[in-house]
């Protein structure tokens, strides 16, 4: 019998009663609150049949305890979160996307903001694993929806070491922290898909991770492009953002209708996210001093001289401002404000 | 820099303590000195950091075991 790799998964005895297990879980902190499934080593043998990947492999090191996700603890999370066998190869690419210096997993796994992981599917895969882009695209009803971004939450806090009130140090946290997953609407944008506009093929599938901290409902009835992008990029412009004082990458989740009436005034992404960008300067005198002070700090090389009167934009450039189009029926889009001190990472699903 | 053989302390506020303590063990340095300060600390006005900033200098020439 050839021995275990160190880095094996350690088996541990637990309760064969479905409560006393589930409060085994709880105890240990091995959950994010909600009952889990039990990770057999028949479920996690089973759910590495969903890669090519050898269970040892080490696909990353997560921040802030620098733990190592093999294929094998990605599996076991993916388990207890209820994920099916198909999604394993997602999370091994989100976990791979996390650990990507530009994303910046240190600051937003350990920070007082109350940053959550979105995850976002483009591709034929997101079809295949019937990853909701449509109606509630960001709410309950969809295992994939669900089950991914809670596997993600749980490969943080397990491998990565952030538990809530010791490395997680969210002020309040937010509740995207449970799961916070979906994918584009491809088949009702007007515009190329989201891994498209990074490098991918259409034929591809990828997953983008953003530090995303919170979601903000815009309910407009405009009918007119220009009436439709001012209001947007105003909610855009708030003094208490991140996004302004460090110089982010705001997301903009914009419904298939108002993606349409863009559309229809020709415009094409790359210019929305032009005309967003101008538009959502922030007075600087909105800030509070001590924001504003920051700023001054933070982006002088970047920005040069400001004063109060200045005019403040949301990223470095207009290409900073992401947009995906996902949602149904509905005059709504949804804001994302980032993290700020983070960039998106898209990485591609091995098939 | 502690890696590097440097003498390092890091500086956090007593809310922080237990993430820093955490991420020097998963960093391999567990013995890594901690210089404390009251907490919070960002929004203290300018008189009252340059009074923990000395307090705090105190302490890392302390933990760093300068003379």
């Amino acid at each position: 019998m050839s021995a275990l790799p160190l880095n094996a998964a350690s088996l541990v005895e637990a309760p064969e009663d479905l409560d006393e297990l589930i409060e085994f879980f709880h105890l240990r902190r091995w959950s994010d609150g909600l009952p889990i499934v039990p990770p057999t080593r028949e479920r996690v043998q089973r759910m590495l049949t969903g890669s090519r990947r050898q269970a040892h492999e080490v696909v990353a090191r997560v921040a802030p305890g620098f733990g190592e996700a093999t294929v094998e603890r990605i599996a076991i999370n993916a388990v207890m979160a209820g994920c099916r066998v198909d999604h394993l190869p997602v999370l091994i690419a989100a976990t791979e996307a996390i650990s990507d210096k530009s994303f910046n997993l240190q600051g937003i796994q350990a920070t007082t903001n109350p940053v959550a992981v979105w995850l976002i599917i483009n591709g034929p895969l997101a079809l295949q694993l019937e990853v909701n882009s449509g109606m509630n695209c960001l709410g309950q009803g969809s295992v994939a929806n669900a089950t991914l971004g809670r596997a993600l939450r749980l490969i943080m806090q397990n491998i990565g070491g952030a538990l809530p009130g010791d490395m997680d140090r969210a002020t309040q946290g937010q509740p995207g922290k449970f799961s916070f997953c979906c994918a584009e609407n491809e088949a009702q944008s007007p515009w190329l898909p989201l891994q498209v506009d990074r490098g991918f093929a259409p034929t591809q599938s990828t997953v983008t991770v953003v530090g995303a901290a919170g979601t903000h409902n815009m309910n407009s009835h405009a009918k007119d492009a220009d009436d439709l992008i001012r209001v947007v990029a105003d909610t855009m412009a708030f003094p208490t953002s991140n996004d302004y004082w460090i110089s982010g990458e705001p997301w903009i989740v914009i419904g298939p209708e108002h993606a349409q009436i863009l559309h229809a005034a020709g415009l094409t992404k790359a210019e929305v996210k032009q005309r967003l960008w101008q538009a959502s300067g922030l007075s600087a005198k909105r800030m509070a001093k001590v924001e504003f002070q920051r700023t001054h700090t933070a982006r002088c090389e970047e920005l040069g001289a400001i004063d109060l009167d200045s005019s403040l934009p949301i990223s470095s450039h207009a290409d900073g401002v992401g947009i995906v189009v996902a949602g149904g029926p509905g005059t709504h889009s949804v804001y994302v404000p980032s993290f700020g001190d983070t960039r998106a990472v898209t990485r591609l699903i091995e098939s | 820099m502690a890696k590097k053989g440097l003498a390092s302390v890091v500086v956090v506020s007593n809310a922080f303590v237990g993430l820093g303590k955490a991420q020097a063990r998963s960093l391999g340095h567990p013995t890594l000195p901690l210089a404390v300060i009251a907490h919070p600390f960002g929004s203290r006005k300018r008189e009252e950091l340059k009074t923990v900033a000395s307090q705090c200098v105190s302490q890392i020439i302390t933990l760093v075991g300068l003379p």
